[in-house]
């Protein structure tokens, strides 16, 4: 399958700034890609080369077969975009907002409008100079989510929103997910993006430096095991990729390389295992490890 | 009241910049009107018969003030120019209060000063102080602009307080409406409009008895007589109206809630109409509201000056030697019509390169990002903007041509002045249309600079415009301005070859933004 984002070694400079210093991005169809990556790193940059708002300095780009910058028009009328900070023109209402972008894509969904603006519990009769930013959220989502666009471009969509009007974000997302939509999700809630992505592209200073599954991306870190044995653990310290061992007596802490699991494990049954919980890595330990907190830098290099 | 002082300076250094130029623009409008009528009616002799004329002329003193200002030469400057100069006062108050307490509220701003050690009532008295501080520097420099002209001091000094206490009325009167309405076009609005019905009350009190007159900020300036019979007490009813309308304000203020104001908010609709489904119907939505006000002003003030046709005429009758300055006696007429028709066409310049400074705030605000990002082309974008720009200037030409030609055609009894003076003041469309297509041409090559290069560019040929007669400009000077080879008709005769010209060269530049436009990274 071709995918229908396909950018590499994507460069652009803003004066002396380098905002994207090689980045490179591939999502495939139907699925819902997570976008990661701290403030200014790049992603608004990125997502607004693909609408061919700016131009790429040097990289290929490719979106929905087309090059986002000659075939601008041809391309939006595929995909829909929600902007990370939501401005609106103070006189007019928000559900003409909606209605006004949903003509401008050549027409909208009155039921799903409706249905929408009833999950978002968004009121269409106020002007937006009386929207809180979650509201105006609001509607830059209901006015995305009705169209019936192949690929959607959500750039931070939740920022300003509720912890309600987030779940009712996901199970939009979820069913668009079933309904074969294609989703770029740029993002720093963690949270959101495990619950969300098949796939996941974190980026730094402007340059891809991790993409893959979630577990894929797992398997390049620690999984933390709790363990209480019959026999007193001992020369666990020996074993290859433990870290952080809290030892005391047959209870045993520790983290492990994803890598070495299997052989820890394999010695732990032999102790006789009572007890044993071991947690996945979480995206948070993923990200903060590119992003210089990481407990062990070097764990990262090897990788 | 905690925190003014902090917020007043930091208001003091937040406008200081535009403040300049409202200050110097009232300044140089009284001393230039103080030199050119003191140079123009040097004798006694020249006096009296002005008062005369002026005096038994009702246009004149509709458009001007009361005629007992006509006695002394420094009266006359009054006569002349406290009606502009209350006009520029006004709106400068108008401003330096709404933009810093309303606006402030309406965009969030305020939100972070007031959670600070601020108290409710600061950013008000902070505005107003600045306000009063721009009233009493106006004062100051009307009273300079007076005697550095040679102007009596006595007088000098009473018509500087009148300025500043009018000054100050309206800042107080904005304060109050500020409270009201809720969005800042809202209380201009309303301000606009309190100003206008001042006007015409003191034009309607001082052709009647002059009663009505005292119900006007302006009639109660123009009422202290400076410089004839210097009363100082008209000015106690302008320091009442501002102590009162304060205490409004600030009672009003306890009464509302932060962001809101005492008159609701109208729900807007839940559904678009059919006229907002495209870029063109989204251009006209902003840009209507601005078109109309802009239309309507253009209409009255043409109107206005149509009314004034005839009187020119017997002006010029009854002045040979003024007449002769204006260009004859038989030409007074038609080069009273070319100039003021091309007051107009600057009006709608104007117009139209504020549809073109939007464009720009469309972009840096954001709000064109989601626009562009559905299968509109920057193309289409562009031309709506524009359609509405180049579309609205002419518009406004044509109502201005039809209201000058209407008032005319009523005073005189001739209805061919309608079709005539439409026509007219459609021949200066092209040269409109090439300011506007220069501030599209900054905004797709130089977008940053789309504003100063735009009103540059105005200001030049308003200067050029303004002081094209009465100075020696080089030819070359002056031929950089696109109105200087549009026909002055009707005092010329009419010739297409110019107007071309210019219509090519506003196309150049027209098409010249839009190849920038499309080839530069937008919302930088």
């Amino acid at each position: 399958m071709t995918p229908v984002i396909s950018v590499a070694g994507l460069v652009k400079s803003f004066g002396r700034t380098r905002a994207l210093d090689g980045l490179d991005l591939e999502v495939e169809p139907g699925e819902v890609h997570g976008f990661l990556g701290p403030n200014g790193s790049g992603k608004s940059t990125t997502i607004r080369i693909l609408l061919g708002l700016l131009r790429a300095d040097a990289g290929d780009v490719r979106m929905l077969g087309g090059d986002p910058w000659n075939d601008a028009v041809e391309l939006h009328g595929r995909l829909a975009y929600v902007p990370g900070d939501v401005t609106l023109w103070p006189g007019i209402s928000g559900g003409e907002v909606i209605d006004l972008m949903g003509r401008l894509h050549g027409g909208l969904d009155r039921r799903r409008r409706a249905e929408l603006l009833e999950r978002f519990d968004l009121d269409p009769r106020k002007k937006a100079r009386t929207y809180s930013k979650g509201n105006r959220q609001k509607v830059a989502l209901v006015a995305a989510l009705a169209s019936d666009a192949e690929l959607l471009l959500l750039d931070e969509p939740t920022s300003g929103l509720d912890p309600l009007m987030e779940a009712a974000f996901r199970d939009c997302v979820e069913e668009m997910r079933r309904n074969g939509r294609t989703i770029l999700l740029s993002s720093h809630i963690l949270a959101e993006v495990e619950a969300l992505c098949d796939r996941v592209s974190i980026i730094r200073l402007g340059r891809t430096v991790e993409s893959g599954t979630l577990s894929e991306l797992r398997h390049l870190t620690r999984t933390s095991i709790a363990v209480e044995t019959e026999r007193p653990i001992s020369g666990i310290e020996e074993w290859p990729g433990v870290n952080d061992l809290v030892l005391n007596g047959t209870q045993a802490r520790f983290d492990v390389d994803t890598a070495h699991l299997d052989t820890a494990v394999r010695h732990l049954s032999e102790l006789g295992v009572r007890s044993l919980t071991s947690t996945p890595p979480t995206l948070e330990e993923l990200f903060l490890r590119h992003y210089g907190q990481a407990p062990d830098p070097e764990a990262g290099e090897a990788a | 009241m905690t925190g003014s002082g902090v917020l007043l300076r930091f208001l003091l250094r937040r406008e200081r910049r535009g403040l300049v130029w409202w200050l110097l623009g009232a300044t140089v409008l009284f001393g230039y009107q103080s030199a050119g009528s003191q140079s123009l009616y040097s004798t006694p002799e020249d006096l009296a018969k002005l008062r005369q004329t002026m005096g038994g002329n009702t246009a004149i003193v509709a458009m001007s003030g009361p005629t007992e200002l006509l006695d002394t030469i420094g009266g006359e400057v009054v006569f002349e120019i406290f009606g502009y100069l209350a006009i520029v006062v006004a709106l400068m108050n108008m401003f330096l209060v709404g933009r810093n307490t309303r606006s402030d509220e309406e965009t969030g701003r305020a939100e972070l000063i007031r959670s600070a050690r601020v108290g409710r009532h600061a950013p008000l008295i902070a505005a107003l102080c600045l306000a009063g501080l721009a009233d009493v520097a106006v004062g100051t420099l009307v009273f300079a602009a007076g005697v550095g002209t040679g102007l009596p001091v006595g007088g000098s000094v009473l018509v500087g307080a009148a300025i500043a206490a009018l000054g100050l009325v309206y800042a107080t009167l904005t304060a109050a409406l500020v409270q009201v309405f809720q969005s800042t076009r809202g209380v201009y609005g309303a301000v606009a409009l309190a100003l206008g019905v001042s006007y015409m009350l003191r034009a309607a009190g001082d052709v009647g008895g002059g009663a009505l007159s005292w119900a006007s900020p302006i009639g109660w300036g123009q009422r202290t007589f400076p410089y004839s019979d210097n009363r100082w007490w008209p000015l106690l009813l302008s320091i009442a109206a501002t102590v009162i309308t304060l205490l409004a304000a600030l009672a009003l203020l306890d009464r509302r809630d932060f962001g809101a104001g005492l008159l609701p908010a109208r729900p807007g609709r839940a559904t678009a109409g059919w006229s907002l489904g495209s870029p063109y119907g989204l251009a006209w939505r902003l840009q209507r509201g601005a078109l109309a006000g802009w239309t309507a002003g253009a209409f009255l003030l043409a109107a206005a000056y149509g009314s004034f046709v005839d009187s020119v005429q017997d002006f010029a009758t009854d002045n040979p030697e003024i007449a002769d300055y204006l260009g004859g006696s038989a030409n007074v007429v038609d080069s009273f019509l070319a100039l003021t028709l091309a007051i107009m066409a600057l009006l709608a310049a104007a117009f139209g390169i504020t549809g073109v400074v939007r464009m720009r705030a469309e972009e840096t605000s954001g709000r064109a990002e989601p626009v562009l990002a559905t299968p509109t082309s920057r193309g289409a974008w562009l031309a709506s903007h524009l359609l509405v720009a180049l579309g609205g200037s002419a518009l406004m030409m044509a109502v201005a041509g039809f209201g000058e030609g209407l008032a005319y055609a009523f005073s005189v009894s001739d209805p061919a002045q309608i079709p005539r003076l439409t026509a007219v003041a459609l021949v200066h469309v092209p040269a409109i249309w090439l300011l506007v297509g220069l501030a599209a041409l900054g905004l797709g090559w130089l977008p940053r600079f789309t504003a100063p290069i735009a009103w540059t560019a105005f200001g030049y040929c308003a200067v050029i415009a303004v002081f094209a007669g009465s100075t020696d400009l080089p030819e070359w000077a002056q031929s950089l301005s696109p109105f200087t080879h549009i026909p002055e008709v009707p005092l010329e005769t009419f010739s297409a070859t110019p107007l071309l010209t210019i219509g090519i060269v506003a196309t150049v530049l027209l098409i010249g933004g839009y190849v920038g436009l499309r080839r530069r990274d937008l919302g930088y």
